[in-house]
């Protein structure tokens, strides 16, 4: 068995500063929990704040110190991504429940899979790379235990490279140096031990096993066993939920969509690791604003603004989801300051990822023409950029539609053979009544010549909107040939009648 | 310190014949030559006019001005041939065509008549619907959506309608953009603009000559000044016979202007 354990060191203040602007992060930060505080960054450190000061104590060492409220559901959360970047790698991953609260570690088996990932050394590498975007301190730690690996993920901040140990024998003698005060059933006793004069597991050990049973209870030689390989370790699985739904409540509101855009991304990264976790790419996800109040009267929620972003090829690309919600977000106005962002997703498609290329092939042009639309509807919205699509009808306003570019990914394979009939490329989109000199008709004041036609075009008597018309070919006077029609019959008063320019032979 | 021998420095090398600059480098060349382009260019399917372009086509990577007096001159059925070669692609490799703001609606059965698939044409509107109005100034938004389009590198060929007021670095910008597209990029633009400086290399004035005739001015290319325009005969319009007729009719209307109005001296 090979267990790897990730153990984030400053889960709780790094969760809490993901909350904060990027002005921010040079600040001093500290994290309150029951008026003491629990967590200080490396700034406030210098300045001397500790963790177990009093409020008021830190306040006067620092002034600029800059408090958050511990959450530890905001901690869950950031857990549960690391664990689903976690998830790609192998299934077998679970949440160590042994260890103390405030100290979590997320494990992995990755016994089988070793080969496949050409080692440890490249494995521990390409799983820094996985978990660099959602910007925790992790350490990390492998040992043939989970519980040993748990262990040695917590016990110093000096195996930044993590601490590996991949015999069973050496893992034990390793155990025997780590302070007791990691070992989760020790917590409850921790006064009763050091009493005793027991500070690390190599003391406990040395104890007789039946004597330390009575008193401390099994729990204590429980972890120990499983920690050292004595006794079986059955875990239980971690599984994704179906749907993704994160939230962040921000720590000061946001007036415009720049600093959400910071926000956001720390999201994304977390459903980019949850899609993974699935082997699965993103279809769509709803990025939902929750607005401050603007009067007392309003309902406690509040007003919230929800933004879909539906993607045309679905995607796993952080930087794609990125792009694609930095030109919405730009474009959104806010009715009210935000306070609070959600991303829910619960559409994923379950497709094997398109191949990679290494050289540039149809599919892969293909590819990137999609993502260039979709980018392009994301800032323009989606009907100002089409898809032009050739119509059997007789009328030439109605033989070419639009459709926006995106929606027309069924692509029409066969398609009606282009007629023999001569079309201008330019049509206007209304037709422009031309004037009419000794019964010829005129286009900027000059008369034009008539070349070619009549073509008459008699038809759409049957819904609403009638033509009759003789077509003509005409030349202006600079040479330009242009395509006019009479209209035959005053059908409607809206129709008119006398000459009029349809198009122009671009 | 030993002088140097003075006449070590009078003694010129060998008076061989200095290499012609365009054998040294592709990007020399001499004024009275056409340039030659080091990527391949994509032929415009009119002999006379490839003959007249640098490299013997429409340049990749670099902006082509168009500029002409209206719409409807014949510029589409000009580009048509090189729109239908990137739309049908080389070896099965399609690529999209990119319009941005065109004057108004394009009829989708004119297009295949010329040969260009209209699958593969993707139209940007720079204000909602709004087909030929003519803005003094671009929307922002069309401009940032060309230059994306130009940097993606994913578009096989762009033409965009830009207004006659632009910006000085607008050009210089999308020029810039326009190498890293592979195909070629068409600005098309208001006539009056042919005095005002433009970075793009290849400058063309389009007006009509006639029936399915096109006058091409060159004003600006990698080459000697091209005193002449030229005149290209467009996909035609009319069936060969009516064209007759149209010129037969033509040539006895002005004959008969020109009766009326330098009348013949009557012998007494």
């Amino acid at each position: 068995m090979l267990w790897i354990a990730l153990h984030p060191p400053a889960l709780s203040l790094q969760a809490f500063a993901a909350t904060l602007g990027s002005a921010q992060h040079a600040l001093p930060l500290a994290l309150l929990d029951a008026h003491r505080i629990q967590a200080v960054n490396r700034v406030a450190l210098q300045l001397g704040v500790k963790p177990g000061l009093k409020r008021a104590t830190a306040l006067a060492l620092a002034p600029q110190l800059l408090f958050g409220q511990a959450d530890a559901t905001r901690d869950a959360q950031a857990l549960h991504a690391l664990a689903h970047a976690a998830l790609a790698f192998t299934p077998s991953v679970t949440l160590d429940g042994d260890g103390p609260v405030a100290l979590p570690c997320v494990l992995l088996e990755l016994q089988s899979s070793l080969r496949y990932f050409g080692g440890l050394t490249a494995l521990l590498q390409r799983l820094r790379a996985a978990l660099a975007p959602l910007g925790l301190r992790v350490r990390i730690a492998s040992a043939p235990t989970a519980l040993g690996a748990a262990l040695l993920a917590r016990w110093r901040s000096g195996f930044e490279q993590g601490a590996h140990s991949r015999e069973l024998h050496a893992l034990q003698r390793q155990l025997d140096a780590v302070p007791l005060a990691l070992l989760g059933a020790a917590q409850s006793q921790a006064e009763a031990l050091s009493g005793m004069g027991l500070r690390t597991l190599g003391d406990l050990r040395r104890l007789p096993r039946d004597g330390l049973a009575r008193r401390c209870g099994e729990a204590l030689l429980d972890q120990l066993d499983r920690a050292r390989g004595d006794r079986p370790d059955p875990r239980e699985w971690l599984t994704p939920a179906p749907t993704f739904e994160a939230r962040l409540e921000l720590f000061e509101r946001a007036d415009s969509t720049a600093p959400l855009l910071h926000a956001a991304a720390v999201l994304l990264a977390r459903l980019v690791a949850w899609a993974g976790a699935q082997h699965a790419r993103i279809g769509a996800f709803v990025l939902a604003m929750h607005h401050e109040r603007r009067h007392r009267a309003e309902a406690p929620a509040g007003e919230q603004t929800e933004l879909t972003i539906a993607l045309a090829e679905a995607s796993n690309d952080a930087k794609h989801l990125h792009t694609l919600l930095h030109e919405r977000l730009a474009r959104l106005a806010l009715p009210a300051p935000t306070l609070e962002l959600r991303l829910r997703c619960d559409q994923l498609v379950h497709r094997a990822a398109p191949n990679g290329e290494l050289f540039p092939t149809a599919a892969g042009a293909q590819e990137g023409l999609l993502r260039l639309i979709e980018r392009l509807q994301a800032r323009l919205g989606p009907q100002r950029v089409c898809r032009v699509l050739r119509v059997e009808d007789h009328r030439p306003e109605r033989a070419t539609a639009w459709q926006p570019a995106l929606a027309a990914a069924a692509r029409v394979s066969a398609w009606p053979a282009a007629p023999t009939l001569t079309r201008p490329v330019w049509l206007l989109a209304d037709a422009q009544a031309l004037g009419e000199r000794a019964s010829r008709p005129v286009l900027d004041g000059r008369p034009l010549q008539l070349l070619a036609g009549p073509e008459r075009i008699e038809t759409g008597w049957w819904d609403g909107a009638p033509a009759a018309r003789d077509y003509f070919i005409a030349q202006a006077h600079d040479g330009a040939l242009v395509w006019i029609y009479r209209a035959r019959l005053p059908l409607s008063p809206a129709a008119g009648e006398g000459w009029f320019l349809q198009g122009r032979f671009g | 310190m030993d002088p140097v021998p003075s006449a070590a420095l009078v003694a010129a090398p060998s008076p061989a014949p200095s290499p012609a600059p365009e054998s040294l480098h592709p990007a020399l060349w001499r004024a009275h030559q056409l340039a030659r382009t080091r990527t391949a260019v994509l032929g415009s399917g009119f002999a006379a006019l490839d003959a007249e372009l640098p490299g013997g086509g429409w340049p990749r990577q670099a902006l082509t001005e168009l500029l002409l007096p209206h719409p409807g001159v014949g510029e589409m059925r000009l580009l048509a041939p090189a729109l239908a070669g990137v739309a049908a692609g080389a070896a099965g490799s399609e690529r999209g065509i990119m319009l941005f703001d065109p004057p108004a609606p394009l009829c989708a059965w004119a297009l295949a008549h010329l040969g260009v698939d209209a699958q593969a044409l993707i139209v940007v509107h720079g204000r909602d619907g709004a087909f030929g109005a003519r803005h003094l100034l671009p929307a922002a938004d069309l401009l940032w959506a060309l230059e994306q389009a130009l940097k993606s590198g994913q578009v096989g060929a762009v033409l965009a309608w830009l207004p006659a007021r632009l910006r000085a670095d607008t050009l210089r910008r999308l020029q810039l953009a326009a190498q890293a597209h592979a195909g070629p990029a068409f600005v098309l633009r208001d006539i009056d603009v042919r005095l005002k400086p433009s970075p793009a290399p290849l400058r063309l004035a389009l007006h009509s000559a006639g029936i399915d005739t096109l006058s091409v001015r060159v004003l600006k290319r990698r080459g000697p000044a091209l005193a002449q325009p030229l005149r290209l005969a467009l996909p035609p319009v009319l069936s060969p016979a009516l064209r007759a007729r149209a010129e037969a009719k033509r040539a006895l209307t002005q004959a008969m202007q020109g009766r009326v109005r330098h009348p013949a001296p009557v012998p007494l």
